[in-house]
């Protein structure tokens, strides 16, 4: 077989074995929207491990962290930092939301704010906001396939196509398996993820360096410095790492897919349980980097787009099965988060954007085959903005993880803090998300303040958790004490 | 709270936030990464073992 049937018979092997897995769970019976949207509540601790965990090897970890590392060098370590620090943080919160979301019925991250704040309008914020900043990262996972199918397939299978099959699968077993195909296939697509990486990871640097230490002794002798902060960037220093590394971990758990993946648990201790494990979990992605690396010593000339490098390394290098192999895994780190973005975004949509204004009253039957259709059109218009505008969404996909950390204060103080207010979380999470657009869109991300590089979703957080606390302060009655009480009790 | 819980929750945090100043460095080379990857990598096994005695303080041996 030639090197291109090869790399596309396996890719293919991948795709649809894996659709096939997903679309199981739906197959056998008819879900209702509970078993539909947050899998019945009743995932142990196996299924609960994989959808949580399965949430950090997206379509960055594969092509960001060697592409960061190719063109950034030092900067690029905080990745290994932040996720631990982030189940440090999920080990206290989503233990917390889960009895409340199993006692009241809550499924999305908006029913947990109009909940905890007795306010519909808050929770329809908390929607748009949600939707404004999940778009632009499932459009991400999509441009990311389109260009590992197109690479790994030797060109054979253009990005446009590829696109087009891969996600018309996610979307198929979304439609029918909801958070239980999710989950299935997250447990496939992390296992291949694990080893195409550390399998390439090892190998590479052994191959032209005779191990990892001798790789990085020689990087350090022909760049000094490129190793540490700032690397091979003027601004990402060491205040720039710090706030970095404080907004991530706090914000990880403020992406709205995560609350339904909290309230699929079976019960808290399952999250606290898998809190302990995750971190281990996280050893997994220095592997990239170890490519990304390799390929900055190796590849001449220079890549124009570094996120190439994993890819172009395994093309120079390997025979059509290992670039197959990188190619499945590869798709499978797109569509997986991707079937977990469409589901959530609809679930958004359907239950606190439609089913709070014009569509109140929408009985959970109809809600579910509304969200059902939701999906499809979702699919269908990440679709058409990737491959029509593929550029236009990037500045909201840049200000994604600083947006959606705003949540932080109203929803992680809101379950501890009884004096927190409805005009309080408005008033932060807008001068937050005012902040981030502001920063961002202007280019001050990192922003300096005397001295320091201080990432810009850092600086409105602070911001934002000043504003939060003098407001909800200030307009605490004891009214608003005793609602608050009673709604995270 | 129970300032021993305190203690193991801000520790990770004190490991790879605030002692990022003075671990900024490529040598000494350990494990074969830069010191900076290395100490960064450290932050898995050290909240790994504070969540794990955390744990063992909330649950108890019977978990689930």
């Amino acid at each position: 077989m030639s090197n291109e049937t090869m790399a596309l018979a396996i890719i293919f092997a991948f795709v649809i074995g894996t659709t096939i897995v997903g679309m199981i769970p739906g197959m056998n019976k008819k879900m209702s929207l509970e078993e539909w949207a947050v899998g019945g509540r009743s995932f142990g601790r196996w299924l609960n491990w994989f959808i949580l965990a399965g949430e950090i090897y997206t379509a960055f970890a594969f092509l960001g962290g060697s592409g960061w590392a190719y063109a950034r060098g030092g900067p690029t370590f905080y990745i290994l930092g932040y996720g631990a620090l982030a189940y440090v943080v999920g080990y206290y919160v989503l233990p917390s939301i889960a009895p409340i979301g199993r006692k009241h019925g809550l499924m999305t991250q908006p029913d947990l704010v109009e909940h905890m704040y007795d306010s519909r309008w808050l929770g329809v914020l908390t929607a748009v906001i949600g939707v404004a900043f999940l778009i632009p990262y499932l459009q991400l996972q999509l441009t990311g396939l389109g260009l590992i199918i197109e690479t790994c397939s030797y060109g054979v299978i253009g990005r446009v196509p590829a696109m087009l099959i891969a996600f018309t699968m996610v979307a198929a077993f979304v439609y029918l398996s909801g958070l239980k195909g999710v989950a299935s296939t997250a447990v496939i697509k992390d296992v291949t993820m694990i080893v195409a990486v550390v399998f390439f990871g090892l190998w590479l640097p052994y191959h032209f360096f005779g191990g990892v230490g001798n790789m990085f002794e020689a990087i350090d002798a022909a760049k000094p410095g490129f190793l540490s902060l700032p690397g091979g960037t003027k601004n990402l220093d060491v205040s720039w790492a710090m706030s970095t590394l404080v907004l991530t971990s706090l914000g990880f758990y403020m992406w709205p897919h995560f609350s339904a993946n909290s309230f699929s648990a079976k019960s808290p201790n399952v999250l606290r349980h898998n809190a302990i494990y995750l971190p281990l979990y996280q050893i997994c992605l220095i592997f990239p980097m170890l490519i990304g690396f390799c390929a900055l010593m190796v590849l001449t000339p220079a890549l124009k787009v570094p996120d190439m490098a994993f890819m172009t390394i395994v093309q120079q290098v390997f025979p059509g099965w290992a670039l197959g192999l990188v190619g499945g895994a590869g798709a499978l780190a797109c569509m997986i988060p991707a079937a977990d973005l469409i589901l959530s975004t609809s679930m958004l949509f359907t239950r606190n954007v439609y089913g709070r204004t014009i569509g109140v009253g929408t009985p959970p039957e109809t809600q579910r085959n509304i969200a059902r259709v939701v999906v499809l059109v979702l699919t269908a218009v990440a679709l058409a903005l990737a491959i029509l505008t593929p550029n236009m969404l990037v500045n909201l996909l840049l200000t994604g993880y600083a947006g959606v950390t705003q949540f932080f204060p109203m929803i992680v103080l809101g379950l501890y803090w009884k004096r927190a207010t409805k005009v309080g979380a408005y008033c932060g999470v807008i001068v937050g998300e005012f902040l981030v657009f502001f920063l961002m869109l202007n280019k001050m991300d990192p922003l300096g303040i005397m001295g320091l590089n201080l990432n810009a979703g850092f600086v409105a957080l602070v911001c934002n958790f000043v504003v939060f606390t003098v407001v909800s302060m200030a307009t605490s009655t004891p009214a608003t004490i005793e609602q608050k009480t009673k709604a995270i009790s | 709270m129970n300032p021993v819980k305190v203690i193991l929750t801000i520790i990770p945090f004190i490991w790879t936030i605030g002692a990022l100043p003075f671990v900024n460095q490529v040598k000494p080379i350990v494990f074969g990464l830069p010191f900076l990857a290395f100490w960064l990598c450290c932050t898995i096994p050290i909240s790994y073992i504070c969540l794990s005695i955390l744990y063992r303080m909330d649950v108890g041996k019977d978990d689930e």
